[in-house]
C-alpha cells in the first residue's frame, strides 16, 4: 500500500520530525520530544500538521438541515458562525464518525471528518442525500489543514490574516491569508484555546513557513494524542467504533432526542447504554490500550481504550469502557499491567484543565 | 539515523550495549534505542537476585508512546541494579552510555561469543532501519 502524504511532508523532513504511518498517511508523530512539543502546546503555541483530515461541503437551501439529519447534535439552532461537535450515526445508534460540523453561513455548511473515515463517511451520507435540496461535495484532496493550539495563538494569528476577531470558542469564520480565502474555526483537539485553520495547499503551506519564522513548535501526533487524553476527548478507533454508541463514550450530550428527526434517533432514545466511558489515573504504571480493567476482587470489568503517561500529572492516565452491569459501586479499579493489578483512582473532571475560552 | 555507537562495548540485536568486565556484564539500552523510543518515561528491572536467562525478556521500557521489551544478552544473576533511574529514566534519553540498567554475573562466559561488535551493530542498524 503506498502512503498518503501531506503537502507539508517536505517540510516535516527538513524538519527532521520523525514520519510514521497513520490512517494510510505519512505523518509527523514527533518532532524534537513529545515532553517539548506538549509543553509548548500547553504554556505558548505549538502546530500541528492535520491536512489527512477529510472536508465535506453542503451548499444549498437545504444544507443545514441534510447535516441536522445526519448528525445526533443540534445544528438547525446554532447560530451562523458556529461549530458543532457530533457523532454520525448508523439506524441502530452505532457511531460511523465523529466529527465537527460549521456552519460558514445560509446555506453553506462544511464538515470536518477523521482521515481513516473519510471514504466510509461520504458514502454513508451520500446514501442518506435524496431529498434534501443541497450538493454534498468531498473537498479533503483541495484542503490542507492547520492546527494552532496554545494560550499564544490568537496573538500569532491574528496579525497574520486579514481578519480575525477574538470571538468565542467553537466559532467559525471565512477570511483571507496573503489574498488566498481560509476557514478559520477556533476549535481543536488539545483543551488548549487554538485555531484550525483550512485552506489551499499554497496557503497552508505559506502559512506553516511563517509560523516557523514565528518560532511557534511544530507537534506531532504523539503530543495530539497525549493532549486530547490529558483533557479526556475521545478518538475514534479508540473510544468509538462501528460497534458503540455515542453512550459507550460518555457522548450522551451530543444526542439531542428532541430534535424532530435524525439518523439513528430512534434505536438512541430507546436503547440502554451497554458501557460507560471512565477517566483513571494511576500513581504508578502507565496503563495502554487493551490492558484489562479489573474491580477490588481483580475481575474484569472493563477494557482501556486509550492510555499514556501525562506530561502534565507525570502520571499514568486511561479512558477505560467498563460494562455498565459489573460497574463496582466501590469505585475501585485496578489495571492489569504484565499480569500485576495496579491500584487506579476513578476522576470525574479532565485529568488536565485546558485553557480554552 | 547518526547514533553513537563506542568501540569498546557489545551489543545486541535488541539494542542492549553490554560492557564486560571479568565475569560481570553491565547492561544498558543503546543511543539508537533511546533515540527511536523518545523520551523515555518508566523502566522496570529485576531485583538483584533474579535469575536471567539469554534471551529472555528481564524488563520494560516505556516512553510516552510505547512499551518495550528488554532482552537479556546473557543467562546468570543480577548482583545490581541502577536505582538512581527508576525515579528519572530520562536520564536514558540524556546520556544512554552513561546510564546502565542492570549488572549480570554471567553463568556461561561463551554466551558472551554471540554479542555483536560496535561494527556489527553499526551494520545492523543500517540494514534494518
Amino acid at each position: 500500500m503506498t502512503l498518503l502524504k501531506t503537502h507539508l511532508h517536505e517540510e516535516h523532513v527538513k524538519l527532521a520530525a520523525k514520519i510514521v504511518p497513520f490512517a494510510g498517511w505519512d505523518m509527523p508523530v514527533q518532532y524534537t520530544s513529545v515532553k517539548e512539543e506538549v509543553l509548548a502546546v500547553r504554556n505558548d503555541v505549538g502546530v500541528f500538521d492535520v491536512s489527512h483530515m477529510g472536508e465535506f461541503f453542503l451548499e444549498g437551501k437545504d444544507a443545514e438541515a441534510f447535516a441536522d439529519y445526519l448528525v445526533t447534535n443540534d445544528i438547525l439552532n446554532a447560530p451562523y458562525g458556529k461549530a458543532i461537535y457530533s457523532p454520525l450515526c448508523r439506524d441502530n445508534g452505532t457511531v460511523i464518525d465523529d466529527l465537527i460540523v460549521y456552519k460558514l453561513s445560509p446555506g453553506r455548511v462544511m464538515i470536518c471528518v477523521n482521515a481513516s473515515n473519510i471514504e466510509k463517511d461520504f458514502a454513508w451520507m451520500q446514501s442518506r442525500h435524496q431529498g434534501f435540496n443541497c450538493t454534498l461535495v468531498n473537498e479533503s484532496a483541495n484542503y490542507s489543514l492547520l492546527a494552532l493550539q496554545g494560550p499564544r495563538s490568537y496573538a500569532v494569528l491574528a496579525p497574520l490574516l486579514k481578519e480575525l476577531t477574538d470571538t468565542e470558542y467553537y466559532s467559525v469564520v471565512e477570511t483571507a491569508f496573503e489574498n488566498e480565502q481560509v476557514i478559520v474555526a477556533r476549535t481543536g483537539y488539545t483543551g488548549e484555546d487554538g485555531f484550525e485553520i483550512f485552506g489551499s495547499h499554497v496557503a497552508i503551506i505559506t502559512l506553516w513557513q511563517k509560523l516557523m519564522s514565528l518560532k511557534v513548535t511544530p507537534c506531532g501526533l504523539a503530543a495530539r494524542d497525549v493532549l486530547r487524553l490529558e483533557v479526556g476527548y475521545p478518538l475514534y478507533g479508540h473510544e468509538l467504533n462501528d460497534e458503540l454508541t455515542p453512550y459507550d463514550a460518555a457522548l450522551g450530550w451530543t444526542v439531542k432526542a428532541q430534535k424532530t428527526k435524525f439518523v439513528g434517533k430512534e434505536a438512541l432514545v430507546s436503547k440502554p447504554a451497554k458501557n460507560k466511558l471512565v477517566k483513571l489515573v494511576l500513581e504508578k504504571g502507565i496503563p495502554r490500550e487493551g490492558y484489562s480493567v479489573l474491580n477490588s476482587q481483580h475481575e474484569k470489568i472493563g477494557v482501556v481504550a486509550s492510555g499514556t503517561m501525562s506530561v502534565i500529572l507525570n502520571k499514568g492516565i486511561a479512558l477505560a469502557r467498563i460494562e455498565i452491569d459489573k460497574a463496582p459501586q466501590d469505585e475501585v479499579f485496578f489495571i492489569d499491567i504484565r499480569q500485576k493489578p495496579y491500584e487506579a483512582q476513578l476522576v470525574k473532571k479532565p485529568f488536565v484543565t485546558g485553557g480554552h475560552k | 539515523m547518526a547514533t553513537n555507537i563506542p568501540a569498546n562495548l557489545k551489543y545486541t540485536k535488541e539494542h542492549e550495549w553490554t560492557l564486560i568486565e571479568g565475569d560481570t556484564v553491565t547492561v544498558g539500552i543503546t543511543d539508537f534505542a533511546q533515540s527511536a523510543l523518545g523520551d523515555i518515561v518508566f523502566l522496570e528491572v529485576p531485583d538483584v537476585g533474579s535469575e536471567l536467562k539469554s534471551g529472555s525478556t528481564f524488563g520494560v521500557v516505556e516512553s510516552i508512546k510505547s512499551v518495550s521489551d528488554l532482552y537479556s544478552p546473557v543467562s546468570g544473576e543480577v548482583v545490581a541494579k541502577n536505582s538512581d533511574l527508576e525515579g528519572s529514566p530520562e536520564r536514558i534519553n540524556e546520556d544512554a552510555y552513561g546510564s546502565w540498567l542492570i549488572k549480570v554475573k554471567v553463568k556461561d562466559s561463551s554466551e558472551l561469543n554471540n554479542l555483536l561488535t560496535a561494527e556489527q551493530y553499526q551494520e545492523f542498524c543500517n540494514t534494518s532501519h
